[in-house]
């Protein structure tokens, strides 16, 4: 096989290939056992007709269809190899010519990876922000937890303030009628926590316990229920019982219930996580920042294709996260109202950003030499493995079928990268 | 003498006769009244080679139905001819 490479565009590569008669000769000839299961010829029986007799009846173009499509991918894919061009798409072929004891010719053009123009990526001299648990935080976290374990407790106060918790009976009445699910018995409302519509709750504050009081609302336009919504209302409601949260004591007591033995201990504890928890934040944000810093120092110009397959990598991911929460994309589009081609614009600026992110973090792997290992896929494989619970080579196989490999080859590489970078800043 | 092109009607195509061909035997459909004699000197006419041997055959029509009427193909013969060593028939164009 005979390969010559043309740059005609920026990014657009030209491959004029031809390939040697036998290739031509086998291709032809597998070409023939697969048309001749499908003729028909009088005298002969199906698929015993001779490529003699068939090329006499048909012409030798039945041959040349079927025999390129052969010939044609896999010349294609060896001339890539050859030339070490890195197609982002699918090729045009044009200019074909094949026939039988001649060498085949055809012209593939096709775009590839831009050239990268790498700026400085070293030494940079970005600063990581630095990690710093504040006493305060530590506090907040700590109440929070409090308030997971507050209790409530009843109270001798007979009047609802903002802020209680009530036990209350209600029955709902719209013109004077009750109506359907507006009723309700020793219900738990917390006043101000905006769980009933607007207005209910603040009538409420200065009830005295075991009085019943009517409650006027008006339900919000845009209520679930149809025939309520928009309606006035009347509720009569009693308070039943008034309750506070009280918050557990901050001592070594409520440590023992989050199975610490201090309540020191308990503080380090929490420090120790908000501390783990910035750290990543912290290193991904010193990740972004450095590969931001570097693709702004780095000419390239992004074809349109990369962008748009970027787009479709992330609409894909978008799809997912719908169908996670159970809806199918299409239902989703028509029920937000949002067409896939508003979404495809909105991803474009952030695609373009990756697509160069991409493409500076593979130039520089490249000029580092920083490849990825089969001990670094075992490794990673058994990570995975381990986090699923399941057999590396079963995952590893699955991955294998499912063409997956080598894309979680190439997040490694990704993954190096940014190490490196990390390291040389 | 006839027209050797009224003996020798068309050449008949199937697996067996291009088995036949690579010993050199080549199959027809001639005139159903031609004799051997008559074969071999219309092919050494018409394709200018030499006939060793000719063998014939009468094949019966085949039966055809049109709606409620029986009919039937004509009867023709065959006959396999074969060329001395070293002829050959390019024949066979416009099957």
């Amino acid at each position: 096989m005979k390969v010559s490479k043309e740059n005609i565009e920026e990014n657009k590569v030209e491959l004029v290939i031809e390939v040697s008669e036998d290739k031509v000769a086998s291709a032809l000839d597998k070409a023939y056992k697969k048309v001749v299961k499908e003729v028909n010829i009088p005298g002969f029986r199906k698929g015993k007709v001779p490529k003699s007799i068939l090329i006499k009846k048909f012409g030798a173009e039945v041959l040349h269809k079927d025999a390129l499509d052969i010939l044609i991918p896999e010349a294609y894919y060896e001339a890539v190899q050859e030339t070490e061009i890195e197609p982002i798409a699918q090729p045009d072929i044009t200019d074909v010519f094949i026939e039988a004891g001649k060498p085949a010719k055809f012209t593939a053009e096709v775009e590839v990876k831009p050239e990268v123009e790498l700026g400085e990526y070293k030494e940079l001299g970005i600063e990581k922000e630095e990690v710093n648990v504040s006493d305060e935080q530590v506090e907040e976290e700590l109440n929070h937890k409090r308030g997971h374990h507050a209790q409530l407790v009843a109270t001798d106060r007979a009047e609802v303030q903002e802020g209680d918790h009530t036990v209350i009976d209600f029955e709902g009445f719209l013109d004077g009628e009750a109506f359907e699910g507006g009723a309700g018995e020793d219900y738990n409302l917390e006043i101000g926590s905006g769980q009933f519509i607007p207005g209910f709750e603040e009538q409420l504050v200065g009830v005295k316990v075991g009085e019943e009081v009517e409650v006027n609302v008006t339900f919000p336009e845009e209520y679930n229920a149809e025939n309520l919504a928009g309606q006035d209302a009347v509720f009569k409601v009693t308070v039943k019982e008034i309750k506070v949260k009280e918050m557990p004591e901050l001592d070594d007591e409520f440590a023992k219930d989050l199975e610490f033995e201090t309540l020191d201990e308990l503080k380090a504890d929490i420090k120790e996580k908000i501390a783990a928890r910035e750290e990543t934040r912290v290193n991904r944000e010193f990740e972004n920042k450095l590969v931001d810093a570097i693709a702004d120092n780095t000419e390239v110009n992004i074809p349109e294709t990369m962008v748009e397959n970027e787009i479709d990598n992330m609409l894909e991911g978008f799809r997912y996260q719908i169908m996670q929460q159970g809806f199918e994309f299409d239902q989703y589009l028509e029920m937000s109202g949002i067409k896939e081609e508003d979404i495809r614009a909105d991803y474009k600026e952030a695609a373009e950003k990756r697509a160069k992110a991409n493409l500076v973090l593979e130039t520089i792997a490249k000029n580092e030499g920083i490849e990825v290992s089969d001990e670094d896929l075992d490794e990673k494989l058994a990570e995975i493995a381990e986090r699923q619970g399941q057999d590396k080579d079963q995952i590893k196989m699955f991955l294998q079928m499912q063409g997956q490999l080598a894309s979680l080859k190439d997040s490694l590489q990704m993954e190096k990268t940014i190490d490196f970078l990390v390291e040389n800043n | 003498m006839k027209d050797p092109r009224d003996i020798i009607i068309a050449p008949h195509i199937s697996e067996r006769s291009m088995m036949d061909m690579e010993e050199n035997w080549y199959t027809f459909k001639v005139a159903i009244k031609a004799n051997k004699p008559e074969i071999k000197k219309a092919i050494e006419k018409i394709f200018d080679v030499n006939v060793e041997k000719v063998t014939t055959n009468r094949m019966p029509g085949k039966k055809r139905r049109m709606g409620y009427t029986q009919g039937k193909t004509s009867n023709w013969k065959k006959a396999r001819v074969k060329l001395a060593e070293g002829d050959s028939i390019e024949i066979f164009e416009g099957v």
